[in-house]
């Protein structure tokens, strides 16, 4: 059981935290396809080129804040957006347990 | 179309100190020597130039290599995601530290039950404990821990405590397999096949356990497919994303490959891996969909299940190009139907199975 209702990582996605790929979670270029993919035990998972810009920033002492401030210095798209689309990846990343917060 | 490899399992060897009645080995052991390590990192170079990006260390057990760091450092070289999937037997402290630096990836262990009795029974060995030690000490290394649980009748129903003493060791995955009746585990059949109700209660524990335990633990529940309608899309389809080589360097379509008489195999010593994947008639047998007999041929689904299982129509039927028996629309469904009848006539088994042998 939950023991604690706001911890669960569903919840929607608190840009103080800092996130960090969980310890089981390889980052690597794919050789054949040029894709980058997150190497876990027995999965793959591809990730379109911006859910990479957000995950190599993604180094647990960079906040939420900070990696949308980096990546509006690269994507000419508005902030609500951007904060949108980087909630939506790192949620999903949590959710799968391939990311984790404040290491 | 070209396929790509995305996974290999590497069984280093078939030696184990365990002797469980559904050992994944073939009853018929191939003849040769193991590979040495120095072959196994070509394999794993070539393997990686292919595509290949994951890595299963398998045997037999793993460990009983005394140079398995070798083995590890080699796939860390190549770039793959290495997984160690062992008994644990044997992974004391010195062992775990270094493979750890070897640059193993992540851990593997297999339990027989969720206690000492059970489980011990079924390993025919006094192995439990050392588990759960061993799995704690995989915890305080770093290394991140999975379970796999074989499933069959003898444990099934301790699904939920099986599924807290994974909690409780802090994996991040626990895998729950049913049986499945190749080599040995069809040898031993009538002892393992759990029943229809058995199989509900279970599927009901396992799909609450994935709810509750979302974002924590990955678990994953491979039913036995024989109470399925349709059969499991066995490798993703041959020679389509895995490929197998087994100790003595044959490459497999599937790790029961070997078991269907008169196919064989080309082996690593011989040929590359590239011509072995891309140009061997044996992966090149049943890939795609022209092999595929009626009903598959015309079948809406032959895309999403691959026709099922090769192993499983030959051991069935006798005929590996047929549809896989399990599938309602097969014309052997019968067999599978009648199996099932006789266990359930038969009541409760003797607790007498086979017990693996080593080569």
């Amino acid at each position: 059981m939950r023991e604690e209702p706001d911890s669960g990582p569903m919840n929607s996605l608190n840009f103080d935290d800092r996130p960090a790929l969980a310890d089981h979670v390889r980052l690597k270029i794919d050789p054949v396809s040029g894709d980058a993919v997150l190497l876990y035990p027995e999965g793959v998972l591809i990730l379109n080129s911006t859910a990479h810009d957000i995950v190599k920033l993604c180094d647990g002492a960079t906040n939420g804040h900070e990696i949308l401030a980096a990546l509006s210095a690269e994507y000419e798209v508005d902030e609500s957006t951007l904060r949108a689309d980087a909630a939506e990846c790192l949620a999903d990343l949590l959710r799968r347990n391939l990311m984790v917060l404040n290491p | 179309m070209n396929y790509r490899p995305y996974a290999l399992l590497a069984k280093v060897t078939y030696g184990c100190p365990l002797h469980c009645p559904y050992c994944s080995n073939p009853v018929r052991y191939p003849q040769g020597e193991e590979l040495a390590a120095r072959e196994w990192k070509r394999v794993f170079d070539e393997a990686a130039q292919l595509g290949v990006l994951h890595l299963g260390l398998s045997g037999g057990e793993p460990l009983n290599r005394a140079d398995l760091a070798e083995i590890i450092a080699a796939a860390r070289g190549a770039g793959l995601y290495s997984n160690l999937i062992t008994s644990a037997v044997g992974l004391d402290p010195k062992r775990l530290e270094e493979i750890k630096k070897a640059g193993l990836d992540s851990v593997q262990i297999s339990f027989q039950a969720d206690e000492a009795g059970l489980g011990d029974t079924i390993a025919g060995a006094r192995v439990h404990q050392r588990k759960v030690e061993a799995a704690l000490r995989v915890r305080e290394t770093g290394l991140p821990l999975s379970l796999n649980v074989v499933l069959h009748r003898g444990n099934i129903d301790r699904l939920g405590n099986i599924i807290a003493l994974a909690e409780g060791l802090g994996a991040i995955r626990l895998e729950l397999a049913n049986v499945q009746y190749y080599g040995w585990g069809y040898l031993n059949q009538k002892e393992l096949l759990p029943s229809r109700g058995q199989v509900r209660n279970a599927g009901v524990t396992a799909q609450a356990a994935q709810g509750r335990l979302a974002g924590r633990m990955e678990v994953v529940y491979v039913l036995p497919d024989y109470y399925e309608s349709r059969p499991k899309p066995c490798m993703q389809g041959w020679g389509r994303r895995y490929l197998t080589v087994n100790p003595v360097g044959d490459v497999l379509p599937c790790p029961n490959a070997t078991s269907i008489e008169g196919l064989s195999f080309e082996n690593v010593r011989r040929q590359s891996l590239a011509f072995i994947w891309n140009e061997s008639a044996s992966f090149n047998l049943f890939r795609g969909t022209d092999w595929m007999p009626l009903p598959c041929r015309e079948c809406p689904e032959r895309e999403i299940d691959f026709g099922g299982c090769r192993c499983q129509a030959a051991l069935l039927t006798g005929n590996a190009y047929v549809t896989d028996p399990v599938c309602a629309f097969s014309p052997d469904r019968s067999k599978v139907d009648q199996l099932l009848f006789a266990l359930a006539q038969e009541g409760i088994p003797s607790g007498g199975w086979i017990a693996r042998r080593n080569p």
